[in-house]
């Protein structure tokens, strides 16, 4: 009977550590003490790390991605760094995995809004407190977009950035009498131009072709988020205007249909198939274009950014849970510094270095005439007055009731105010929860 | 040797216990502490009594969710217990080419929601299929909107549901006819009866569990409903956001980097609650058979 009631009590005992083993548990995050992780100067460089990029293993970046790591171990002997790749969909549900099973790679390529909540967790080195020359190396924009308000501290080195620019569809341009020389450089331009290509070609052919998002707002002059970034106050009577121009210009025909839907294709394949005669894209537009549709790349005409353009950035960020801090520290710093970066745009181009070394460079302002080097040219140009328009506090939540908002708002079925009433309120009640 | 010690049974379930109590009670059981939370996917969090319940009450896309899920269980209950039976009864007669009709008929079962959905989305696009032919025959001037219209969109998908649903249960009806008795539909026949008669008198009854089961498994899945309105409305819920049901909410809330899974977890009580209705009418509906 004694021995019944032990072998009962273990096997209760081991269902319920069982349980707690796989109970995810209310707890843990912030930042705290390994976020602020001091790195000795003269901390031994060795051992094994892990290197991860997103979406980088193909013939155009493996051999620079094997070159840099065979470099680094030859000038740090006894270290080997292993470079994975993750596939470009599904990044940030990949990298929500690696932080809660533990597994974040020592050194990982973040966008600013993953990094961000990958920091949130206590999952990033403070790079502002371990690289004294941060400030002096790394771009400012860049540097901007890896530290976070009310956050002590930098989370990345930025690696590569870009900027969005303009690019028209000369022959639908020339076809509904418009002058590719004068594309339109405002929203109303842009309306304007619009209705005569509407107008025109009889309906067939669309200038205009994307939902308003964000960046649209911020274009209104409109902040996002109050000055300590507490709250969201974008519901203006600015925005409502910008708004109710793309319901009338929605109404008016001169947007497809199904802009609005799940099933739009999208504002660059719309371009690529010549239906739509306005895209935006990188400085390296034309050329990736040219890939795939060299007779439409021919037709291509770039022009810079109506308003203030949006900055694409990537950085690389270190684990602060690496178990080879100084190794980790030093590969991330090897791979973003400026003979790297400038070896790393030339294969991706369109883009530019996060270094200031690089940014002062001349070579980077001058084009060869063509249309392809006036592109890398407007978005080296962009790129200096390029903003991240996107709050870290923004959410894929908010997202979602933004596109539901602004979907009423421009098929009529909701004034433009209230949309932006109920967006504002919303997100405000997310933040808070 | 002896094997009958008390602890046999034990240890022979105790592979699919700890299973069990892994992968199904445990998260149910987490499920319900973390809907009392405000934890996010990547921090933590801390007890926020009944703020996600709240929350849930004053929040319309949840009683959005719950009209049409309403609205799906009350139109797919009835069509998808009677209908699969009609096509059941057309095709358990051995004439030529049933063969071919039944597989005809099973054939999107097999097929992946997500296919099935993808081309539905292609049938019912402002440009698509159905509209092309609507127009061209003038019935229509302008696109019917079935993908971005608040009810058309619903009903779309309500119907790719029913459509892909038909086989499924129709092999589930075929299965439960082969116990009809064949003698009474004769006795029946021979007393006059008519065959709406010998259905109503006949078949209802001899397959009324399986009629039964049928409308729970389908006002439970339509509860659940997913893939249809999400494929075909895209994850905002159709413009408007109106167009979505409780797992897409769930999903929503859920997802990103900074995921609300305290919310996420307070709106999966809320499904269980509401899907174990279903169930327990059926148990009841049983005990009622039974009797």
């Amino acid at each position: 009977m004694h021995s019944r009631r032990l072998l009962t009590t273990a096997l209760i005992g081991a269902a319920a550590l069982a349980l707690t083993a796989t109970g995810c548990g209310v707890g843990g995050g912030g930042g705290g003490a390994t976020a602020s992780k001091t790195v000795a100067s003269d901390a031994p460089i060795t051992g094994t790390i892990t290197f991860q990029t997103w979406s980088l293993k193909n013939d155009t970046f493996t051999p620079y991605f094997t070159a840099l790591i065979k470099s680094f171990e030859a000038a740090h002997p006894g270290t080997t760094v292993n470079w994975i790749d993750q596939p470009g969909d599904g990044y940030a549900a990949k990298v929500v995995s690696q932080v809660t099973g533990g597994s974040l790679p020592d050194v990982v390529n973040l966008p600013p809004d993953i990094a961000y909540s990958v920091e949130q967790a206590g999952g990033l080195l403070d790079l502002a407190k371990n690289v004294p020359t941060l400030t002096a190396d790394y771009v400012a924009s860049g540097r901007k977009a890896y530290t976070y308000t009310g956050v002590e501290g930098t989370y990345a080195f930025p690696w590569y950035l870009g900027a969005d620019m303009n690019y028209w569809n000369k022959a639908m341009f020339t076809r509904d009498g418009l002058d590719p020389a004068k594309p339109p450089t405002t929203l109303d331009e842009l309306i304007a131009q619009a209705k005569v290509m509407h107008d025109n070609s009889g309906g067939k052919d669309y200038l205009m072709s994307r939902e308003p998002d964000l960046g649209d707002i911020v274009q209104t002059g409109t902040d996002l988020m109050n000055a300590d970034g507490t709250k969201f106050v974008f519901n203006t009577s600015a925005a409502a205007a910008m708004l109710d121009k793309y319901r009338t210009a929605y109404a008016a025909g001169y947007l497809p249909a199904d802009v609005l839907t799940n099933t739009y294709q999208g504002n660059n394949a719309a371009f690529l198939k010549q239906e739509v005669a306005w895209t935006t894209g990188q400085g390296n537009g034309i050329q990736t274009v040219g890939e795939t549709n060299p007779s439409l790349a021919k037709e291509m005409v770039p022009s810079p950014s109506i308003g203030t353009p949006n900055l694409n950035v990537q950085g690389i960020s270190v684990s602060s849970k690496s178990k080879h801090l100084a190794l980790a520290l030093a590969f991330a710093q090897f791979a973003t510094d400026n003979q790297n970066q400038v070896d790393f745009v030339k294969i991706a181009a369109g883009f530019m270095p996060g270094t200031t070394a690089a940014a002062d460079d001349p070579a980077y302002s001058k084009s060869d005439g063509t249309p392809a080097g006036d592109a890398s040219v407007i978005g080296y140009e962009d790129l200096q007055k390029a903003v991240n328009f996107q709050p870290l506090q923004w959410t894929q939540d908010m997202t979602t009731v933004l596109k539901q908002q602004f979907a009423l708002a421009i098929s009529g079925k909701e004034s433009s105010q209230q949309a932006l009433d109920n967006i504002v309120s919303k997100a405000n009640q997310l933040l808070s929860d | 040797m002896r094997f009958h010690r008390w602890y046999t049974p034990w240890l022979l379930v105790a592979p699919a216990l700890a299973w069990l109590l892994t992968f199904s009670v445990w998260p149910a059981v987490n499920t319900g502490i973390l809907s009392f939370t405000n934890v996010r996917t990547l921090t933590g969090g801390r007890f926020v009594g009944l703020a996600n319940y709240r929350n849930i009450v004053d929040d319309p896309q949840v009683r959005d969710a719950l009209l049409n899920s309403v609205l799906y269980m009350a139109v797919c209950v009835p069509l998808l217990t009677l209908l699969p039976l009609l096509l059941a009864l057309l095709v358990e007669r051995n004439l030529p080419f049933m063969g071919f009709f039944r597989t005809v008929l099973y054939f999107p079962v097999v097929a992946s929601a997500v296919v099935v959905a993808v081309i539905w989305q292609w049938l019912l696009d402002q440009r698509g299929l159905v509209n092309g032919l609507a127009q061209q025959l003038h019935l229509t001037h302008e696109a019917i909107p079935f993908l971005t219209g608040r009810w058309l969109l619903l009903f779309s998908s309500i119907s790719l549901t029913v459509w892909k649903g038909l086989g499924y249960y129709m092999i589930i009806y075929l299965s439960a006819l082969g116990n009809v008795n064949r003698e009474l539909h004769e006795a029946a026949a021979v007393d006059g009866a008519g065959i709406v008669r010998r259905f109503l008198s006949v078949t209802v009854p001899g397959v009324r569990r399986t009629m039964i089961l049928v409308a729970v498994l389908v006002a439970v899945s339509s509860l659940r409903i997913f893939t249809e309105l999400y494929i075909l409305g895209g994850s905002a819920g159709g413009v408007g956001g109106q167009d979505v049901s409780l797992v897409m909410l769930i999903q929503n809330a859920a997802g990103g980097t900074s995921g609300r899974l305290g919310y996420a977890s307070s709106l999966s009580v809320l499904l269980f609650l509401v899907t174990i209705v279903p169930m327990l009418l059926l148990a009841r509906l049983n005990r009622k058979a039974e009797q």
